[in-house]
């Protein structure tokens, strides 16, 4: 799993590739920290090399969306594969992401 | 300048610090009680009176203060707010904040004789332990903030009287923005009667008489109707469920024909046991522990669509409505028709 984050404009785009299952959701968290402080800027989660996302990946989300709607940010997730897509529709959080 | 106001002026320049010093123990006041009271404003801000201009009253009327602690607005601070009955709120809160200089304190609003208009600001005088100045607290409303400044703008500036025609056309003005201020305010109070008023049907359980929309939906919500099959969900996987907001699935009700809170307990009471066998089946064989408090609702929209022959197409359009067009909706609508078949939903 691997995480990379660059900022480009308005935008802060972090690029996931590889599994981000439990055993990976731990380095992830800690990776995508400096997103949690970003202000008022779209933050992109480009899932386009995203193969797997975990209960855990899920929280990892969560917790970047809650920080930025307090810093002013819009989260949007990109390119998400249709597992993935079927993870976030049968939890129900389908509706609270900005999918694109 | 006479020799009075040059000493004026030089005491002025002394006290300039402890000035300063005011002015923002004044914001950071200001700032404070508004969080603690919950109140709403525009803006909060505070000067302090440039020499230029303290130098332009002087020679105005300078004779009218003896010392620099005569004159009341060295330090001016305004409250801005949205609603005119917040004008006087924040009144009440300065008068708790503040020793109030009643003597020298004005409401412009009731300035006015019946048939005129004009400036609208309530000015309270005030002071606080530690300080030998007073300052000047000015509250207003946005609109009247917005008539003040433009009047100051077109009266003022060049410094050339500008012809009575135009002063009366200005004071229209003001009557204008007098009449949509108490409009705003009356707007709110009845907004808030309205929420009240569906609260109370929602609690009373007289569903079909409150039309749906984004208020009495969020009511309807906070008597959590989904909570039970939410529960039963989350006890699939033993998963910790998230609150999330439900405003997008107000569009897909309407759709669901739905026009009454009444329809939309109708629709969960007839739909919850199978929304809840499609979770059961998606979640039944996977490790998720989380879901979102939208689940239920979102399996019930899936199945009452199933269920009145809606099909395929409209899951994608339910999944377009949620998450936004996409062609990736066409394969997940696909995917849950498929489950829901082997359901027999």
């Amino acid at each position: 799993m691997n995480t990379q984050i660059k900022e480009s404009g308005n935008q802060v785009i972090a690029s996931f590739s590889g599994r981000l299952d439990t055993a990976a959701a731990v380095p992830t968290a800690e990776a995508v920290k400096p997103l949690l402080e970003v202000e008022n800027k779209e933050i992109i989660l480009d899932c386009s090399q995203l193969e797997y996302i975990s209960s855990s990946g899920l929280r990892i989300f969560l917790s970047i969306r809650k920080e930025a709607a307090t810093h002013g940010s819009k989260v949007i997730v990109r390119n998400i594969n249709a597992d993935i897509r079927q993870v976030f529709m049968m939890t129900g959080f389908i509706s609270l992401f900005d999918i694109q | 300048m006479d020799l009075h106001s040059e000493m004026i002026l030089e005491e002025y320049r002394e006290a300039l610090p402890v000035l300063e010093q005011l002015k923002e123990q004044v914001l950071t006041m200001l700032h404070e009680a508004i969080g603690r009271y919950g109140l709403e404003v525009t803006a909060v801000e505070a000067r302090v009176k440039t020499e230029q201009s303290l130098a332009g009253k002087l020679a105005l009327k300078g004779a009218k203060y003896a010392t620099l602690r005569d004159i009341t607005d060295l330090v001016g601070a305004r409250i801005v707010t949205y609603y005119t009955d917040d004008v006087d709120r924040i009144a009440s809160m300065a008068e708790q904040l503040f020793e109030i200089d009643w003597n020298n304190s004005v409401d412009k609003r009731r300035l006015h004789q019946l048939d005129s208009f004009g400036y609208n600001s309530l000015h309270y005088i005030c002071k606080i332990p530690g300080y030998n100045f007073r300052f000047e607290l000015q509250l207003r409303t946005t609109l009247q903030h917005a008539w003040a400044a433009i009047n100051h703008d077109t009266g003022y500036k060049t410094g050339i009287e500008i012809p009575k025609e135009y002063l009366r056309r200005i004071n229209r003005l003001a009557g204008l923005l007098e009449m949509a201020d108490d409009e705003f305010s009356r707007i709110r109070s009845e907004i808030t009667d309205y929420r009240r008023r569906v609260e109370q049907l929602v609690k009373n359980g007289k569903l079909d008489d409150v039309q749906l929309d984004g208020d009495t939906f969020r009511s309807y919500i906070q008597a959590k109707p989904l909570d039970r099959l939410n529960k039963r969900i989350a006890a699939i996987n033993q998963a910790e469920i998230q609150e999330v907001p439900l405003t997008r699935y107000i569009r897909v009700l309407r759709a669901l024909r739905c026009n009454t809170l009444g329809d939309v307990s109708r629709l969960i009471r007839q739909y919850e046991e199978d929304a809840y066998r499609l979770a059961r089946h998606q979640l039944g064989n996977t490790d998720i522990d989380i879901i979102s408090s939208a689940i239920g609702l979102q399996n019930i929209c899936i199945v009452c669509i199933l269920s009145t022959g809606g099909g395929k197409i409209g899951l994608e359009r339910l999944f377009d409505a949620l998450n936004g067009h996409n062609s990736q909706n066409s394969e997940l609508a696909e995917l849950t028709y498929e489950q829901a078949k082997s359901l027999q939903l």
